[in-house]
């Protein structure tokens, strides 16, 4: 049995998951008015869908296979690219309304451009001033967008 | 005759100053990502959105197409030169495109690609202006069962047709409709799943979805990476590009079929130009009287699948334009962009904005021209922009899509989205699925829900009124086919397994 869910464990989380989300959906859409085929509630479209990846979930499940080697894991290996690709936008989030475009566009820029191992601090710097003057150029000085450039 | 006013009214459109402009911008862009690997259509047109909104409709959607189909030639390149197929649909184009630029052909490969690249998109853009009409009129007379009966059919195939992993890419489908749920019930006015979220209202921000789920994994994975660029420019002169004449015979055939099968899959909603390069690059290889050479360098694999893939993007745009339902992901964009500009997705586009339908035909005559331009005897810029160092690029890419995302509604949610999407495609990806089926679902989960509770009142709570509409019936009997097709496939293969595993345990 332990050997059954550790060869298979690809297929098992899909399926856990994909059941979970069901039932989530399934208890969220009780709480809407359900209504009659003839009548439809918010809620009876969602319980239809719940249902059936409630169904889904358990098909992967008992149809699990092992798991393949798959090429797919490889490039997930990489967590200072994930970490520092989202620290990009969530700092771009972050300022955007309090410090305007140019900056939040630097950080954001500056961020990304560590996630690759070869490119320097210096470099980075540089590639995030020249990216948020040429956005400033573009999009406040030539297209006008309704975005404020600094505070 | 009235396709020749039609088509002249498209002209008019598409052949002024404007509308050359937004065209070659466009093919010019999307040649250029379709080179870079790592760049895909979605995150170029999230890019690019901010520049449309200060555009005529008819413009924009110009140079958004123009995008579409020109990161379809332009994904070749990088595919034959590099074996890094530069979008997914150039992949198949690799598997001989490559061989023969190793064998000192890489210039007739790239001819012939383009070549068979501008064949195809004209056989879609024929198909386009002969079909949209028609079927835009039918369409007209079209209820909520039938409405809901296509899409039913377009996300079964969607999920179905040419994936490997049919329940996991049900189980993204479903995902999808679910993501669609959120935001107020146009009905009852109730807010659902918005978990008190006034931004949620309006539902969740489909270009924030549709490039964290595409884009932001495709930045992730490339961001770490250094690619080492092993071009050589030199050897590609316009006299190494001309292919023989026994290649060109040998081609004839091979544009002809491609061309058939991905007008066919791409006007089909739900499936597109992925699964037309893979059925015509087999289908080739079945009618060759030398299907060893394939994957060694066989020009029939590289012509085939680029016309598939070419005519493929053409034609999505039927159901796109005529019924108002998109066929992939991209296609969805373009929905997006017309509501944006005010213009309500369906058939009734076709008669009350001809000029939009009719430019938008004519200028995918006048790209495909430039495009052939730009890949013939400008190829060489091209080869040499593979050689741009990529981690200096991507961060410029991640400004962009920043303030592409906010420039659409001012919100910061926006960028959260995003970025949860992005994480949403990474985890499925991680787990095998196919974040594709997730969007179409997504994207035609409101109208389907709409047009099932409607069909529903309509029939008095009858729900046989799906099978016994004649359209509606026939095109939910297709579906049901699917899936039945599907089903006895899959019991077939658990009874060999466990067939398998008695045999196994008898030997043991």
């Amino acid at each position: 049995m332990l050997e059954f869910i550790r060869t298979r464990r690809e297929d098992l989380i899909a399926g856990l998951v994909t059941v979970g989300i069901g039932i989530f959906i399934l208890t969220e859409s009780f709480g809407y008015r359900l209504g009659t085929l003839r009548s439809m509630g918010p809620g009876y479209f969602p319980m239809l869908l719940a249902v059936a990846m409630c169904a889904l979930g358990l098909i992967l499940i008992l149809t699990a296979t092992p798991d393949k080697p798959s090429d797919g894991a490889a490039q997930f290996a990489d967590k200072r690219g994930v970490l520092l690709v989202a620290a990009a936008f969530l700092a771009f989030a972050l300022m955007i309304e309090r410090t305007g475009m140019v900056p939040a566009i630097g950080a954001a820029v500056f961020l990304s451009a560590l996630a690759n191992r070869t490119t320097s601090w210096l470099t980075a710097l540089i590639l995030a001033a020249a990216t948020a003057g040429t956005c400033w150029l573009l999009f406040s000085v030539l297209l006008g967008l309704q975005l404020r450039a600094f505070g | 005759m009235e396709l020749l006013s039609n088509l002249a009214l498209g002209l008019s459109v598409a052949a002024s100053a404007g509308g050359l402009l937004y065209c070659l911008l466009g093919v010019t862009l999307g040649t250029l990502v379709g080179v870079l690997p790592g760049i895909g259509t979605m995150a170029t047109l999230a890019m690019l959105l901010p520049i449309t909104f200060h555009v005529e409709p008819n413009f924009a959607l110009i140079m958004l197409a123009g995008i579409y189909y020109g990161a379809a030639y332009g994904g070749s390149i990088a595919s034959i030169l590099l074996n890094l197929p530069g979008t997914a649909t150039s992949a198949v184009t690799g598997i001989d495109g490559y061989p023969m630029a190793r064998k000192g052909q890489a210039g007739v490969a790239l001819f012939i690609t383009a070549i068979a690249s501008c064949f195809g998109s004209m056989f879609g853009v024929v198909l386009l202006s002969l079909f949209s009409v028609p079927l835009a009129r039918v369409a007209l007379q079209f209820g909520p069962q039938e409405y809901f009966a296509l899409m039913f059919l377009g996300l079964i195939a969607a999920a179905l047709i040419g994936s490997g992993r049919a329940i996991r890419a049900l189980v993204a489908v479903a995902l999808g409709l679910a993501l669609g749920l959120v935001g107020l019930d146009i009905n009852s006015g109730v807010a659902r799943f918005a978990f008190g979220m006034p931004e949620f209202y309006d539902g969740l921000p489909l270009v924030a979805v549709a490039i964290g789920l595409f884009g932001l994994p495709e930045i992730i994975a490339n961001a770490g990476r250094v690619i080492k660029s092993t071009v050589q420019t030199s050897d590609i002169s316009m006299r190494s590009m001309l292919p023989d004449r026994s290649q060109w015979r040998r081609s004839w055939g091979p544009m002809w079929r491609g061309s058939a099968i991905g007008s066919f899959f791409g006007a089909l909603p739900g499936t597109g130009g992925v699964v037309a390069t893979f059925i015509s690059y087999a289908t080739e290889k079945k009618l060759s009287r030398t299907p060893d050479e394939f994957g060694k360098g066989a020009i029939e694999g590289v012509v085939a699948p680029e016309a598939a893939n070419n005519a493929a993007v053409q034609s999505a745009f039927i159901p796109t334009m005529s019924l108002g339902i998109p066929g992939d992901p991209v296609m969805a964009i373009m929905l997006g962009v017309m509501m944006v500009h005010g213009i309500l997705p369906g058939p009734s586009v076709i008669t009350d904005s001809p000029d939009l339908f009719w430019g938008l035909v004519v200028s995918f005559v006048i790209g495909n021209i430039f495009l052939l331009i730009l890949n013939l005897p400008l190829i060489g810029i091209w080869v040499r922009i593979l050689a741009i160092p990529y981690h200096l690029l991507f961060p410029v890419i991640v400004a962009f899509v920043c303030i592409g995302i906010y420039s659409i509604n001012y919100q910061v949610m926006d960028i959260f989205v995003l970025l949860a999407f992005g994480f949403l495609g990474w985890g499925m990806k991680a787990l095998n699925f196919e974040v594709a089926p997730l969007l179409l679902g997504f994207v035609l989960g409101p109208m389907m829900e709409e047009n099932f509770r409607r069909a529903l009142v309509v029939s008095n709570g009858e729900v046989s009124t799906f099978l016994t509409r004649p359209i509606a019936g026939v095109i939910m009997t297709i579906a049901l086919l699917i899936i039945a097709w599907f089903v006895l496939k899959g019991l077939r293969d658990l009874a060999l397994r466990l067939r398998r595993r008695d045999t196994e345990n008898t030997n043991a």
